[in-house]
């Protein structure tokens, strides 16, 4: 029923070899159809005027062993994306495959491959313990839970809850509650996981070793990860490539760096307790400031310096006398991306999700 | 993974197990549950004793063993219905309900034996319940273990399927769960529905088969001493209601699934 895992291969690694190892795996996995397969995929909420569409002919193609993030602020269609993708939400039309398996016709097939940790869900019984747990949900998504007993001791002593194993849920702290959820979800050996803002509500450093984990599972369990979220560290930390909704739709569908390079900033910041308002005035004459940073410590200014304009800003710098401490060029980040792409910042709640109140994103 | 063994399908006998063990283990490990309906039922047994004998005297003793028998009915309807409604109810908010409606087994496997687990869990708390009442009251009544297994079991099947329509429901519309669980109170009126002077009451749940209940426990009746055509309605009503509600709860489930409501949180 259940793909086997890969292999794992030996302890813990840094993010560039478990990159590495990643991108050699995807390469030979592309051999069978694609984790998962969208196609025109739209649902709508609701009928007549109030009708809102969640998601709005949405195509997309998850390779195997890749790791994919899904942005886009409240109400982006994400949830119901990831709901239809399970079988639990029935979009109006399209079609889902997981792994070749068409999520409407043959259900039962394509569930034993996919499973998800569900924002705000438990996911799990809080009155067993962590590995009764486990065992449950191997059994459920269709595994013989004696089979991946070691297995199961492996993914608790990578989450860091061996020691937990025979605790009843509800004795641990959130951020272990969170790792038994996902543990939980891997415990059947589904090899394509939706995880729907797994590190909502952790303390940074839980969300941190949780991070490192989902990097280390999808490099050597050869998972299929789509990963939903607002947290822009996580996304940025976790995923090769990122897909942006707004209002149902995808507006951008690209690797990190690609997305990151597109946006490249030809921006630069200076920094110098000689910028004082009378000669950010003279420095306004020459260059183009875009932002003054007066209580900065020194005070700073962001300039428009792309190409041979950098020249023009030294030369001004020198004119009015100002000695810098400090000239960096400002990095766009993910979240600036986003904003540029959907003209809305990654929390804030969109125009579907004002409308459709009942859907968590 | 390379010293593993290969993962292996888990089979309906898996599923069992697995089901069956967590149902063991909550029951276990969390008996203030069990005991607490436990007292609760004896309390409100007492309750209606006593009070009956101030109010009716002799006329009450005459009857106290319907009235046990009815009672221990009761128990084991409220105990199933309840227990399947409520933890539907429950698993919607946990997150656990659509893991068990994603499975490859299909929902249908997983809730028939959550039922069958729930059944048994009410037989050993109810089994308690009716000892109590029998010492308390002095009653004696015919207790042949399968005569009395079969009849009772069959008897609050047809309220499981009750319970899986109900939790339906509750996956639709949230709120009305709540109030479904006022429905116990009717099963007092199918219990004692007067089967003899309108017999198309025997097609309700329960009332045919707590008229059995009642020969078989007061008269010392057995099982194979009831009439086929007896025998063949208790095990119809029992099916047909299992099949009506859990057919309720696909197309709840159906609609829940277009309307996108199934794991709201």
């Amino acid at each position: 029923m259940a793909r086997s895992a890969t292999s794992a291969r030996g302890g813990p690694r840094e993010r560039d070899e478990t990159a590495a190892a990643r991108d050699e795996e995807s390469v030979a996995d592309r051999s069978g159809p694609p984790a998962l397969a969208v196609e025109g995929l739209t649902k709508r909420f609701g009928d007549g005027d109030d009708a809102v569409v969640a998601v709005d002919d949405v195509s997309l193609t998850v390779e195997r062993g890749s790791v994919v993030g899904l942005l886009g602020p409240n109400g982006a269609g994400k949830t119901t994306l990831i709901k239809c993708a399970l079988g639990i939400v029935i979009p109006d039309a399209g079609s889902v495959r997981v792994f070749g398996n068409d999520v409407r016709d043959g259900r039962r097939a394509a569930y034993a491959d996919v499973d998800a940790m569900l924002e705000g869900a438990r996911n799990d019984y809080w009155r067993l313990t962590v590995r009764e747990n486990l065992r449950y949900f191997a059994t459920i998504s269709g595994v013989d839970p004696d089979s991946v007993a070691a297995r199961h001791d492996r993914l608790l002593d990578r989450l860091d809850l061996a020691d937990k194993a025979d605790t009843p849920v509800r004795d641990l702290s959130r951020g272990m509650k969170q790792k038994v959820s996902l543990a939980s979800v891997l415990a059947g050996g589904a090899e394509l996981v939706f995880l729907d803002e797994p590190t909502l509500g952790l303390d940074v450093e839980s969300a941190r070793t949780l991070r490192a984990e989902l990097r280390r599972l999808a490099a050597e369990e050869g998972l299929t990860i789509v990963v939903s979220s607002h947290d822009m560290t996580t996304i940025e930390a976790v995923c090769d490539r990122v897909v942006m909704l707004s209002n149902g739709r995808i507006v951008a569908d690209d690797t990190v760096d690609a997305l990151l390079g597109a946006a490249a900033s030809d921006v630069v910041r200076v920094a110098s307790p000689d910028l004082d308002a009378e000669t950010v005035a003279d420095l306004r004459e020459a260059v183009e400031v875009v932002g003054v940073d007066r209580d900065a410590r020194p005070p700073a200014v962001t300039v428009a310096a792309g190409g041979d304009r950098l020249y023009d800003l030294t030369d001004a710098l020198r004119s009015a006398g100002v000695t810098v401490s400090d000239i960096r060029t400002v990095q766009p980040d993910l979240e600036e991306v986003f904003l540029e792409r959907t003209g809305t910042a990654p929390g804030a709640v969109g125009d579907a999700g004002a409308a459709f109140g009942g859907e968590s994103s | 993974m390379s010293g593993d063994e290969e993962p292996r399908p888990a089979t309906y006998y898996h599923l069992a197990r697995a089901v069956l063990y967590r149902e063991f283990l909550i029951f276990v490990r969390y008996p203030a549950n069990a005991i607490g309906g436990i007292v609760v039922s004896l309390f409100f047994f007492a309750a209606l004793f006593l009070g009956g004998q101030l109010l009716a005297g002799q006329a009450l003793a005459d009857s106290i063993e319907g009235i046990v028998v009815g009672y221990f009915l009761w128990t084991l309807s409220v105990g199933a219905y309840s227990s399947v409604s409520n933890d539907i109810g429950s698993e919607v908010q946990w997150g656990t309900l659509e893991r068990h409606i994603t499975t490859p087994f299909g929902f249908a496997p997983v809730a028939l034996l959550k039922g069958v687990a729930k059944v048994v869990r009410t037989f050993l708390t109810s089994a308690v319940i009716l000892a109590v009442m029998l010492l308390a009251t002095g009653t004696r009544l015919s207790l042949a273990p399968v005569t009395v297994v079969t009849v009772a079991g069959l008897s609050i099947v047809s309220v499981l399927g009750l319970g899986f329509a109900a939790g339906g429901v509750t996956v639709l519309y949230k709120r009305i769960g709540n109030w479904l669980n006022l429905l116990q109170f009717g099963f007092v009126a199918l219990i004692s529905a007067p089967v003899f002077d309108l017999p198309w009451t025997r097609v309700l749940p329960l009332a045919h088969g707590s008229a059995m209940l009642q020969r078989a426990m007061v008269d010392g009746i057995r099982l194979w001493e009831f009439p086929l055509a007896d025998l063949a309605l208790l095990v119809a009503v029992a099916v047909g209601y299992l099949f009506g509600g859990y057919l309720v709860f696909q197309l709840a489930t159906g609609r829940a699934r277009r309307l996108g409501v199934l794991g709201d949180y």
